[in-house]
C-alpha cells in the first residue's frame, strides 16, 4: 500500500509541474504538428501538398479497334487513337498536374534510362499490343511500371493512379466485350463511344480525382498484396514522426522521473522517509513504480491524442498494447539505470542532454532514413544498438500491420534491455542507500 | 510512565574516514523530559541524532529508544519516533494537507484516523486556514511549523528535533519553543539539538554539551553552571594589543581564567564587583584603553568556555 502511496505522490508531483506536462505531452505533439502542417498544409488548404512525381512515358501502343473517342470527353481533352493515348491523355490532364509531371519518350529503353539516371522517378511503358490486347476477349493488357527502388512516396502515388485507371479499364473492357458480342460488325465503330461513356461516368463520380487517388492505400511491406491493406501514406509518415517523438520523449520522462530519487535526497525528504517505519525496499519500489506510471500515462495520452488530432493509425489493439509496453518498460528502466550512476541531480543535465539525445537520435535514425532503401537498412542496424531503436521497431511493426508475433518478439528484445537496465539500476540504488 | 529511559545511549561511535564525528557518546534521557544536546556546528549533534534515527549505522556502541535497539530493531525504533530534521524536508509542490496526509500514511495512518490527525496537527501548528496552499508558497517559519507537524502525526513517544529554529524569525522561533514545551506537557520525550545556549537553558530538563564528537558535560542547567564554580564572565574590548595586559589580569586575585578570541577578551571571575577595578587599573598601567565591558552572570556559555576554552558561538 505504501508503495502506491509513494508512487501516487510522485505522479501527482510530476503532473502538477507545468514544465513537465509541456515537456512530456506538449512538445511531442507540437513537433509532430509542425511536421503535419509542413507536409500536409492541412490548415490552409484542407489537403496534402506533395512534391510532384516525375514520370516518363513510352507510349508504344500501335492501336486496335478504332474507338472514335470525342476528345471533349477525355480528361485532358486530347485526341486519343489508342488506349495508350488515352492513358497518356489522362496522366497529362489538369487533374493530375498537382501530383505528377509527365514527359514522353519514344522507346522503352529511353524510359528506363531516365529512371536509372534519376531524371525521373517512374517510367511507364505501354507496349505496342496494348490496345489490341484490350480489345481481345482473351487478351491481357499489361503496362510495365519501372521505378527507382530507393524511393517510396512518388512511385507509390503513381502506382495508385495506374491501379485506379486499370481497375476502370477492366470495367470498360467488360462493357466493350459485351457490346462486341451483342452488336453486328457494322456497329463495331461505336465501341469507342462505349469506352468514352464509361470513362465519362467513371471520372465524373469524383470531384477531385487526385484526392481520391491519395486515398488508395499503398501496399504493406513493399508487397503488392491488396489483402494486407496499408495505411495512408502521409499519415504513415506523420505517424512515424509522432512515434519517434513519443519514444524520444518517453525516455526523457523516464530519466527525469527517476531523477526524483536524487532530488528527494537533495530535498531531504528521502532521508526523512528512511526515518519512518517504511522499509528501504518499499520506498525504492514506490519510487521505481512512479517512473513506470508516469511514462505509462505519457505514452497512453500521446497515443490517444495523436489518434484524435492527427488520425494516426497505430495498428491492432494487441500490437499497440505490446508496443506501448515495450516503450514504457524500456524507457523507465533506462531512466533508473542512468540515474543510478549520478551522484546528484546536477549531473543529470549533462547525461540527459548528451546520452539521451545521442541514443534517442540513433534510435530514430530508421525514421529519418525511411525514404531511402539503403539508408533505411543501415539505419535499422544502427538503431538496434540502443533500446530506443527496439521501441521504435515495435512501433513501426505495429503501424505497418505486421503480425502480432513480430511485435511480440520485438517486445521480448525490449524486455531483455529493460530487465538488464532495471536490475543494474536497482542494485546500484540499493547499495547506495543501504 | 515507567522508569525505563526513553533513550539510552551507550558508547556511540561514528567515523567518516579519518573524521571521527562521534567518539564514544553515552547518555540517558528519561521519559517525558526535554534533553538538549548543545554544541557548536560540527560538534557531532546531527550525526548522533542520525544514528538514533537509524539513518546512520554506528561503528560501535548501541542505543535503545523506548527499549528498541537501533542496531537490531530499527523498525521498532522508527515506530515510536518522530523526527524533525534540521533542513526542511517537505514536498514544496504539495499543499500542507497533502504533505501531512502523505507522511501520515508513511507512519501507517489510514482513512478517517489519518484525516482526523491531519486536522489536529494543522490546528497544533496553526495552519488550518492555509492548509490547501502549496508549501512552496509558505514563509520559512510556516515551513518549519509544517516540518514539526509531520513528526507529530503518529503521536510518537519520542521526538527528535534537530536545530528546528535555525534561520527563522523571532516570532516563529517563539512559537516553536512554546510548542516544544507543550509536547513535553503532553508526555512526549524530546531530544533537542541546538547551538543556541538560551534555547537549551530555557527548555531543557537535562543538557548534554558536545564538542569535537565528544559529550564533554551532562546534567541539569544548574549542575552544569556549578562546573564553572558560579563564576561570572567579563567580556572586554581593548584598543590595542592585549597580550601583556592579559598576563597582568591572570595574576589578579579572584581571576580564574583569561582568554581572547577575535579581539574580545573573556575573564572568568568569582566576583565582578571586586575584580573589575583591578582590571581597569592594570590596563591603565600599560596605557591600554578598555572600550567596552560586558558582565555575564554564570550560564551555559560560560560553562562551554570553561570546558573548551572557546566561546560556544564559534
Amino acid at each position: 500500500m505504501k508503495v502506491f502511496d509513494i508512487a501516487l505522490k510522485d505522479l501527482t508531483r510530476s503532473f502538477r509541474s507545468t514544465f513537465a506536462v509541456v515537456f512530456m505531452l506538449g512538445v511531442p505533439l507540437l513537433v509532430t504538428g509542425m511536421f503535419y502542417f509542413m507536409f500536409g498544409n492541412i490548415a490552409s488548404e484542407g489537403g496534402f501538398s506533395l512534391p510532384k512525381t516525375k514520370v516518363v512515358i513510352a507510349n508504344l501502343d500501335e492501336g486496335g479497334p478504332k474507338f472514335q473517342v470525342n476528345p471533349k470527353n477525355i480528361p485532358g481533352g486530347k485526341k486519343a487513337d489508342t488506349m495508350g493515348d488515352l492513358i497518356v491523355s489522362i496522366l497529362q490532364s489538369e487533374d493530375m498536374a498537382d501530383l505528377i509531371e509527365v514527359a514522353l519518350v519514344t522507346s522503352a529503353e529511353s524510359a528506363r534510362t531516365a529512371v536509372d539516371s534519376q531524371n525521373a522517378q517512374v517510367a511507364i511503358i505501354i507496349p505496342a499490343n496494348f490496345s489490341h490486347q484490350f480489345a481481345d476477349v482473351d487478351g491481357e493488357a499489361v503496362i510495365e511500371f519501372y521505378q527507382d527502388p530507393t524511393l517510396t512516396i512518388g512511385p507509390a502515388i503513381m502506382r495508385a493512379i495506374l491501379n485506379r485507371f486499370m481497375d476502370g479499364m477492366a470495367g470498360v473492357k467488360i462493357a466493350v466485350n459485351v457490346f462486341l458480342d451483342e452488336a453486328d460488325s457494322s456497329k463495331y465503330v461505336f465501341a469507342g463511344q462505349v469506352v468514352q461513356l464509361y470513362l465519362k461516368d467513371s471520372l465524373a463520380e469524383s470531384d477531385d480525382p487526385a484526392e481520391e487517388l491519395l486515398d488508395v492505400r499503398t501496399p504493406a511491406n513493399g508487397q503488392n498484396n491488396e489483402a494486407e491493406e496499408s495505411q495512408n501514406l502521409m499519415l504513415n509518415i506523420i505517424g512515424s514522426i509522432m512515434g519517434g517523438m513519443m519514444v524520444f520523449y518517453a525516455y526523457f520522462t523516464g530519466a527525469s522521473t527517476a531523477q526524483s530519487i536524487l532530488r528527494e535526497e537533495e530535498e531531504h525528504t528521502l532521508p526523512r522517509l528512511f526515518t519512518t517505519p517504511t522499509s528501504q525496499a518499499t520506498i525504492l519500489t514506490g519510487k521505481f513504480l512512479s517512473v513506470f506510471m508516469t511514462v505509462f500515462v505519457q505514452v497512453i495520452v500521446l497515443l490517444i491524442a495523436a489518434r484524435l488530432i492527427f488520425g494516426i493509425q497505430w495498428g491492432g489493439i494487441l500490437s499497440v498494447a505490446l508496443m506501448a509496453a515495450g516503450i514504457i518498460f524500456s524507457a523507465s528502466s533506462f531512466g533508473i539505470f542512468l540515474n543510478s550512476f549520478l551522484k546528484n541531480s546536477k549531473q543529470g543535465g549533462v547525461l540527459f542532454g548528451g546520452g539521451l539525445t545521442v541514443t534517442g537520435m540513433m534510435g530514430m535514425i530508421k525514421i529519418f532514413a525511411m525514404n531511402s532503401a539503403i539508408a533505411n537498412k543501415m539505419g535499422d542496424t544502427i538503431s538496434l544498438l540502443v533500446p530506443q531503436g527496439w521501441a521504435i521497431r515495435g512501433l513501426m511493426q505495429s503501424m505497418n500491420g505486421e503480425p502480432t508475433v513480430s511485435v511480440l518478439i520485438t517486445l521480448l528484445a525490449s524486455l531483455v534491455w529493460s530487465v538488464t537496465f532495471f536490475v543494474i539500476g536497482v542494485w546500484r540504488f540499493n547499495r547506495r542507500y543501504v | 510512565m515507567s522508569d525505563v529511559p526513553a533513550i539510552e545511549v551507550l558508547d556511540l561511535q561514528k567515523s567518516f574516514g579519518e573524521n571521527h564525528a562521534v567518539q564514544g557518546v553515552s547518555f540517558d534521557v528519561k521519559q517525558g523530559e526535554i534533553f538538549s544536546l548543545l554544541g557548536p556546528n560540527g560538534a557531532g549533534k546531527t550525526t548522533t541524532i542520525s544514528m538514533l534515527s537509524c539513518l546512520l549505522r554506528p561503528n560501535n556502541g548501541d542505543a535503545r529508544v523506548m527499549g528498541h535497539s537501533i542496531r537490531s530493531d530499527s523498525t521498532g525504533v522508527k515506530s515510536v519516533l518522530g523526527v524533525v530534521p534540521q533542513d526542511i524536508a517537505l514536498y514544496e509542490d504539495l499543499t500542507a494537507r497533502e504533505n501531512l496526509s502523505f507522511w501520515g500514511k508513511m507512519y501507517g495512518l489510514r482513512g478517517s484516523k489519518l484525516k482526523l490527525r491531519v486536522d489536529e496537527v494543522l490546528d497544533v501548528i496553526g495552519l488550518r486556514d492555509r492548509a490547501n496552499e502549496r508549501v512552496g508558497k509558505y514563509s520559512g517559519g510556516m515551513k518549519r511549523r509544517v516540518n514539526i507537524g509531520v513528526a507529530l502525526l503518529h503521536k510518537p513517544k519520542v521526538i527528535y528535533m534537530d536545530e528546528p529554529t535555525v534561520g527563522i524569525d523571532p516570532q516563529s522561533r517563539r512559537n516553536i519553543l512554546d510548542s516544544v514545551v507543550k509536547l513535553k506537557d503532553e508526555g512526549m520525550t524530546v531530544l533537542y539539538t541546538t547551538h543556541y545556549m538560551e534555547e537549551a537553558q530555557e527548555l531543557s530538563d537535562h543538557i548534554g554539551i558536545m564538542d569535537h564528537g565528544k559529550l564533554i558535560a551532562c546534567g541539569t542547567g544548574e549542575e552544569l553552571v556549578k562546573l564553572v564554580g558560579q563564576q561570572t564572565r567579563i567580556d572586554l574590548t581593548l584598543n590595542g594589543d592585549g597580550s601583556n595586559v592579559m598576563q597582568m589580569w591572570q595574576a589578579i586575585d579572584g581571576v580564574s581564567r583569561v582568554s581572547a578570541e577575535d579581539g574580545l577578551v573573556s575573564v572568568l571571575v568569582a566576583d565582578s564587583n571586586l575584580v573589575l577595578p583591578h582590571l581597569f587599573e592594570a590596563a591603565a598601567q600599560l596605557s591600554i584603553r578598555i572600550t567596552s565591558v560586558d558582565i555575564r552572570e554564570p550560564n551555559l556559555e560560560a560553562v562551554f568556555l570553561h570546558l573548551t576554552g572557546r566561546a560556544l558561538r564559534d
